[in-house]
Order: structure tokens, then C-alpha cells, then sequence
């Protein structure tokens, strides 16, 4: 009988990789019986769902308002004039 | 439909902000963003004969920033991140399950948030969750989520030394920011 521990590791994996044979009856059979951990199997499952679907968005995982400081953005366009107009 | 770029000094006002929370979003650190928006920009200065025109001028420089995050990754020192994956793998202090393997963490139920205004609250609290993961595991568990690759092509990029230690990297990406999400994101 697995552990919380590996069942754990098992449902995780599972987002990744298709288990085993022996992985998935050993997971099976220990969700059977323990409530946590089927818990915890469908809340990483939606976890996973949401944040595959965000990425395709470009739904970025990032506040709104994260932008290119100033200071940065005119360090890119002196970089860019240099290379359009190399003689200035 | 042939689409055409506009002038290079525009790149900057119409795509900079785009570019900068694509990488952002998946390097997790300002400063190395930052750069790989003016690398791409640069690298597109010089390919823009190559342009066809079968994509739109933003997926086109999206598509350049790809190929720098992922030289970005594969690029940063391999013998440190390796050694702190290690460090990862064999660590056994584990604040989540006991000597046992039991779970000692609460759990309350969460339901997926389905309004949305619900979701926008759940996002920020995801976000927030995720910056608190250690930059290595974050860089980790949105690559692996965010990218149409196979778990094989992520390690290599990433430099991990095995397939082990990247399942047991996202399992336990996965326990803390659920855990996280469990006494942060309070579901009325």
C-alpha cells in the first residue's frame, strides 16, 4: 500500500506522464480508501487544466500592470537606433 | 492574407509590453526579462527579411522570444542548477507529511472558480503563490504547464540530470502551491 507521500508523487506525474501499469493499480487502489489524497488529485488536476489553458491565452500569470520600466525601455531603443542608424 | 511589419522603431511601443510579460512570465526574474526583450527585438532587426508574412508581426517576435528563453535556459550554469536539484531530490525535510507519508497539512475544499470575477481573484492569489516558489521551481512548473513540450525536452533544456528529478520537482511544485491556494483563495 503507497503512502499519502507517493500517492502524492503519483498524481502529479500522472499530469505529465501516463503511469505504469503498477503505478495507476497502485494509485487506484489507494485512492480507493483514502479521501485526501482523491481530494488532492482532483484540485491538482484543475490546477493543471487552468494553467495549460492560461498559457495557450497568454493569459500570463502576471499582474496587469507588469510593464518594461522606463529605464529599460530606452535602453532597448537606443539599442535599436545604434543598429538602424549605426553613423549617429 | 500577407501580413507586413512595420517600421523597427515601432517594434518596441506596440509589442515591448507583450514581450516583456511573455518572458516574464516564464523566467520569473525582471532583469533577465528585460533583456531577452531587447535580444529578441535585435534578433528580429536582423531576420526581418526572413519575415513571410504568414504570421502576424507579434507572433512572429513572439516566436523569436521563444528561441531566447529557451537558449536563456539552457545557458544558465548547468553545474549550479544541477547541484541545487540534487540538494532538492535527497532533501528529506518535508513540512507536508509526516514520518509516516501521511499528509499533515489541512485541506478545505476549493471548487474551481468558474465566475469570472472569481477567477481574476484566483489568478492574483495563483500568481502570488507561484513568486513565492523557490525561482527555480517556478521556472520549472510554467514551463512544464505553458509550453507544448514533452516532459523529456524540458529537462534537457532546463539541464535537469534526470527524469526523476524533474517528477519529484513538479510534485513538489504541485503540493506547496496547493497548499498555498488552500489558506489563501477562501471560496464563498
Amino acid at each position: 500500500m503507497l503512502t499519502c507521500k507517493q500517492a502524492s508523487f503519483l498524481a502529479s506525474k500522472k499530469l505529465d506522464k501516463k503511469l505504469t501499469i503498477r503505478e495507476r493499480f497502485n494509485f487506484s487502489l489507494h485512492t480507493a480508501m483514502c479521501g485526501l489524497c482523491r481530494h488532492y488529485a482532483r484540485e491538482i488536476d484543475a490546477l493543471h487544466k487552468l494553467v495549460q489553458k492560461m498559457g495557450k491565452t497568454e493569459d500570463t500569470l502576471l499582474s496587469k500592470n507588469e510593464q518594461l520600466s522606463e529605464q529599460s525601455r530606452e535602453r532597448i531603443k537606443q539599442e535599436i537606433a545604434k543598429v538602424l542608424h549605426p553613423t549617429e | 492574407m500577407k501580413n507586413n511589419l512595420s517600421s523597427p522603431e515601432l517594434w518596441l511601443t506596440l509589442h515591448g509590453d507583450i514581450l516583456y510579460r511573455y518572458g516574464l512570465a516564464r523566467v520569473r526574474d525582471i532583469e533577465v526579462a528585460e533583456d531577452l526583450v531587447q535580444e529578441t527585438l535585435l534578433a528580429a532587426l536582423k531576420a526581418q527579411t526572413n519575415y513571410a508574412g504568414k504570421s502576424t508581426e507579434q507572433t512572429w517576435l513572439i516566436g523569436i522570444l521563444k528561441h531566447k528563453i529557451m537558449d536563456y535556459f539552457r545557458k544558465a550554469s548547468r553545474e549550479q542548477v544541477q547541484e541545487y536539484d540534487d540538494g532538492f531530490a535527497s532533501e528529506n525535510e518535508d513540512d507536508y507529511f509526516d514520518q509516516q507519508g501521511n499528509w499533515q497539512v489541512d485541506f478545505s475544499p476549493w471548487s474551481k472558480p468558474d465566475q469570472s470575477m472569481e477567477q481574476e481573484q484566483f489568478m492574483h492569489v495563483l500568481q502570488n503563490c507561484i513568486d513565492r516558489l523557490p525561482k527555480r521551481m517556478a521556472q520549472l512548473f510554467v514551463m512544464g504547464e505553458f509550453e507544448d513540450m514533452k516532459s523529456e525536452e524540458i529537462c534537457k533544456v532546463m539541464s535537469l540530470s534526470s527524469m526523476s528529478n524533474f517528477w519529484v520537482m513538479q510534485s513538489r511544485t504541485r503540493v506547496q502551491l496547493r497548499h498555498c491556494l488552500d489558506i489563501n483563495w477562501i471560496n464563498q
